[in-house]
């Protein structure tokens, strides 16, 4: 029974009320911290901050956005592509009008400009649910992503068609651009990723966490309780639009290094729905869990088996990782809407009465 | 009966005025030219038959429909629309028929929610869940603590209302009203699908909110039993129209009341 809430009596409610009320939780999250700050970043190779750290925390970060929106206020979205990709030529064209201001109050302010977005195309959402809303979502996907080819200005008319990331520095170090190094982009994501999350941790626990997974589970109570849906429902879009706009910048600016329109296609809304779906909905550490799944099991199958002599053709991967989210959102959807989140939840409620079974 | 409440009811001050409200769905008519006063801090039956329009009385009281015709006085304000967010905000609180709490989230969660419009601090703060926004939180969950002592739900405050038995759904659906504070409480049927000692701790917390808080109380009930114990006041609807009006003693001998009950053809 090392895993248990005995003898930790709240004192206070507010005691209570904090986001981890047990110890043990937060000592693991201090753990989790001191292994992302320190253990990766001094032993970690390229690859494995480059090619899985970095775009993992960025997958994550979409992936809260869009469990915001969809997990806990109950509003299925397939524009985070579209929106992710705001934010991407949001900061472009922010750094471009103003290179001196730093591009990392560039990447977070191109949040704004998502959320603004965001919002306006989550007007419909007052009079259509469901699967309407996630028609009209889609629309949204696709105009913008229109947008994004056909709007040469976005791209200050490259001829290429893509953003094309510029150096900038931080106290004199380049943190975008050739010259910088995956450590230092790393510990920028790491430190953008554990901010919001943190915020976004707050948010739901507090009052407009509950005014959204009221309007999530009974529009009709809520609005009894003096809820307004329409303002609601739009800050989640605004929010949830943010979150992704932040991660489009960062992907461009700290991981890619320049991008094309296709990056956000509908294939990259599907790919962060697929994320929360199978971590779970309306579960922050879900976010976390799916981006995992979804980003570091190609991975895994691409360089484990290999090293074990195992001959894999990248095509073959290509389709093992098919099948195998293919399956596990079907198992998700039909026995845990929850997803991996629940599962982690119900592995700890053992934990907690180990080694009796109740 | 509650033989204190009935002799000064003339004396005491109207809250909710209804007069010659009609509310029709397409063709059929839900309401009729119905009239009647809810007085401050009674508890008020509307009672009647299957169909009889009681819900859809609530569903326009508190903003749900709004009525073909008619005048809806609350609080001495008259209005001709109004949205169920502006009912709450003036102070009508209420419970469903089939309980309609927030499956996904806490009986805490739940109650805490309907302390919404209480909370005052803004994303700004939210976002920072310290300080004041924290103060906030800790003061309205003692509120919320307060109301899970009075309706014995201690062991289930961090259950997820989903899993809980129907009875203390309603429980909770309760204390979720109660936590907006209102001055006019809308239960429609309270007690349906309980068991008898279920009933016995429902009627106990009704009788306890109006009395210990003054909260003016309209139930919609079928036991008759109940109606006739609790209530101050008893409107009977029939098919929309109001058929009678007054005391339980009053309401319980009269003809046509009777005669609905009983199904006489009219
Ligand atoms: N949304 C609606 N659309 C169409 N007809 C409705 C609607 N709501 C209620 N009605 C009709 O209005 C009439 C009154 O219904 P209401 O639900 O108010 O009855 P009730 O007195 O609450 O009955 P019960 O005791 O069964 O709950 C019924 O004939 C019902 O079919
Ligand atoms: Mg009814």
């Amino acid at each position: 029974m090392l895993y248990r809430e005995a003898g930790q009596y709240k004192t206070s409610y507010q005691a209570d009320q904090a986001v981890f009320p047990l110890l043990q939780d937060r000592v693991g999250l201090l753990v989790i911290l001191f292994v992302a700050y320190v253990v990766i970043p001094l032993t970690g190779n390229d690859f494995l901050i480059n090619a899985v750290m970095t775009p993992f925390l960025i997958f994550s970060l979409a992936a809260i956005g869009l469990n915001l929106l969809t997990g806990y206020t109950g509003l299925l979205s397939l524009g985070s592509g579209a929106f992710m990709g705001v934010g991407a030529y949001a900061c472009y064209k922010l750094t471009t009008y103003f290179p001196d201001v730093n591009i990392i109050i560039w990447i977070v302010a191109s949040g704004f400009v998502a959320a603004l977005v965001g919002a306006i195309f989550g007007l419909p959402s007052l009079r259509i649910k469901g699967f309407y809303l996630a028609i009209a979502t889609l629309a949204a996907q696709f105009f913008l992503e229109w947008s994004f080819t056909r709007v040469a200005w976005l791209y200050n008319h490259n001829v290429s068609g893509a953003i094309e990331v510029p150096q900038r520095t931080l106290f004199g170090v380049p943190i975008t651009g050739p010259n910088a190094t995956a450590e230092t982009r790393y510990l920028i994501v790491l430190t953008i990723v554990v901010g919001m999350t943190w915020v976004a941790s707050n948010i739901v626990h507090g009052r407009i966490g509950r005014m959204w997974m009221a309007v999530r589970d009974m529009d009709i109570a809520a609005e009894l309780m003096g809820i307004r849906l329409l303002p609601t429902k739009l800050l989640a879009f605004a929010v949830s639009s943010f979150y992704c706009g932040v991660a489009g910048a960062m992907m461009v600016f700290l991981w890619y290094g320049g991008a094309e329109s296709t990056v956000f296609s509908i294939n990259q809304s599907f790919t962060i729905l697929f994320m929360i779906i199978i971590g779970g909905l309306g579960s922050l550490l879900g976010a976390y869990l799916g981006a995992a799944l979804i980003f570091v099991l190609p991975i895994v199958l691409r360089f484990v088996p290999p090293k074990l002599g195992i001959p894999v053709h990248a095509a073959t991967v290509e389709h093992i990782t098919f099948m195998i989210v293919g399956a596990l959102i079907i198992f998700f959807l039909i026995v845990e809407p929850h997803g991996l989140a629940r599962l982690w939840q119900i592995g700890k409620q053992k934990l907690r009465v180990w080694p009796f079974p109740y | 009966m509650r033989a204190p409440a009935a002799g000064d009811q003339a004396a005491r001050e109207i809250l909710l005025s209804m007069e010659n409200v009609s509310l029709s769905f397409g063709g059929v008519n839900a309401i009729s030219d119905v009239s009647f006063d809810i007085r401050k801090g009674e508890i008020c039956a509307i009672i009647g038959p299957n169909g009889a329009g009681k819900t859809s009385m609530l569903n326009v009281i508190n903003g749900f429909y709004t009525p073909r015709q008619g005048r809806i006085t609350f609080k001495g304000v008259a209005r001709a629309k109004m949205r169920p967010y502006e009912a709450a905000e003036r102070g009508i609180a209420r419970t469903f028929q089939n309980v309609a709490l927030f499956r996904g989230m806490s009986a805490l969660d739940n109650i805490m929610a309907g302390r919404t419009l209480k909370m005052k601090r803004g994303l700004l703060w939210q976002m920072l869940r310290y300080g004041p926004a924290m103060a906030e939180e800790v003061e309205h969950r003692r509120v919320a603590e307060e109301i899970i002592d009075f309706l014995h739900i201690k062991d289930i405050r961090k259950v997820q209302v989903g899993r809980l038995p129907y009875g203390l759904q309603k429980r909770v659906e309760l204390g979720r009203a109660l936590a907006m504070e209102p001055e006019l409480l809308l239960l429609d049927e309270p007690m349906a699908g309980m068991n008898l000692e279920e009933k016995e701790d429902m009627s106990r917390f009704v009788l306890d909110v109006n009395q210990h808080f003054g909260t003016t109380i309209a139930l919609i009930e079928h036991d008759m039993g109940v109606v006739m114990d609790l209530s101050d006041r008893v409107v009977v609807l029939d098919h929309g129209v109001k058929i009678a009006d007054g005391t339980p003693d009053e309401v319980k001998s009269d003809r046509n009341v009777i005669d609905a009950y009983l199904g006489v053809a009219h």
